[in-house]
């Protein structure tokens, strides 16, 4: 496997792709060689590739200097059928304080319709014991307003802590139901 | 005078909404019919976003002109209304407005665009970004017209 290098070592390693790209333009011949444009290009689009990469590695980078394994906890939504709930806003709390409130648009409701899952909160907590408090507002059966919440007490180790709140139907009472599933 | 320093004083410094090229903060409201509205959703095409209250004369008169200039052109204007939640719909119905009309009730959003003084247009190109801007005066539609088709043919 191949090691990756540091971010930093790769943004300057780019500096000097630009600076190699940049002479042989200057000095192309008026007449215009096929050949060369063809390497140009293909050196262009792997410039751009590298970038695209770069950037990835510098949002993880990021992310695992903000969120250190640690201490992170992820919360993540998702929608399942939802035939009983027309989902409008969530509310999320973490011990009483409130760290997510998120409007939903008909376009974002219609894409976990098709099997999207939100990040609705990245976070740092403190290994012990957290309680996590989810609002679901929307519409329900026979359209009328709907509002439910829902609890979960947390032991937070010292690793990562994925929380999943998944909105899905009960057939058995025609209502929608709320369930929290915790991921290590 | 002694009013008008009052006033002055009590706008903070600092308060200015976003700055020429800079992206437009993302947000999402109800609108008065009922829609969660998200601003990111109109990416790839112009929008003018209006801030504007029914206690504010110079608002009226500029929401209506926004109004007309978005069924006439087609382009999104969007309208985030400061009056609060019960009011909105109201004012919204009796002025006739055709464009979407946001309701900002808890001045969130108004908070985050550092909003002073009303009205405040904002033009937005396809990615967001503020191309022009008019502040605490209706926006100049001699110059808004030309610009927004320029952003609308590129």
């Amino acid at each position: 496997m191949k090691p990756k290098s540091h971010p930093l070592l790769r943004v300057a390693q780019l500096f000097a792709v630009f600076a190699l790209l940049a002479a042989p333009i200057a000095a192309l011949p008026s007449e215009g060689d096929a050949t060369n444009l063809k390497t140009v290009d293909q050196d262009v689009q792997a410039l751009k590739k590298q970038l695209i990469d770069l950037n990835r590695d510098l949002f993880k980078l990021e992310e695992e200097l903000l969120y250190p394994a640690s201490t992170q906890v992820a919360v993540f939504l998702s929608v399942d059928v939802g035939t009983f709930f027309a989902l409008d806003s969530v509310t999320l709390k973490v011990d009483d304080k409130e760290v997510a409130n998120y409007l939903y648009t008909d376009r974002e409701v219609q894409a976990l319709h098709r099997g999207g899952v939100q990040k609705l909160y990245l976070g740092n907590l403190k290994a012990g014991s957290h309680e996590i408090v989810a609002f679901f507002t929307g519409k329900g059966p026979h359209d009328r307003d709907y509002r439910r919440g829902t609890t979960l007490k947390v032991d937070k180790t010292v690793g990562a802590k994925y929380v999943e709140l998944r909105i899905s139907d009960r057939e058995a009472s025609l209502q929608p139901e709320f369930v929290v599933r915790q991921w290590e | 005078m002694a009013a008008a320093i009052a006033v002055t004083a009590s706008v903070p410094a600092f308060a200015a909404p976003p700055a020429l090229n800079s992206i437009a903060p993302d947000f999402a409201l109800k609108s008065v019919d009922g829609r969660n509205v998200r601003l990111s959703e109109y990416r790839g095409e112009p929008v003018v976003l209006h801030f504007w209250a029914s206690w504010c004369g110079p608002c009226r008169e500029s929401v209506a002109a926004l109004d007309a200039l978005g069924v006439n052109s087609g382009t999104p204007v969007v309208g985030v209304n400061l009056d609060g939640a019960d009011r909105s719909a109201a004012v919204a119905d009796a002025l006739h407005l055709k464009s979407p009309t946001l309701v900002d009730a808890q001045q969130s959003v108004a908070r985050a665009y550092d909003v002073a003084k009303l009205p405040l247009t904002l033009l937005l190109d396809a990615e967001g970004r503020v191309r022009a801007s008019w502040s605490g005066v209706p926006a100049d539609l001699s110059a808004l017209t030309p610009q927004l088709a320029s952003l609308r043919q590129d």
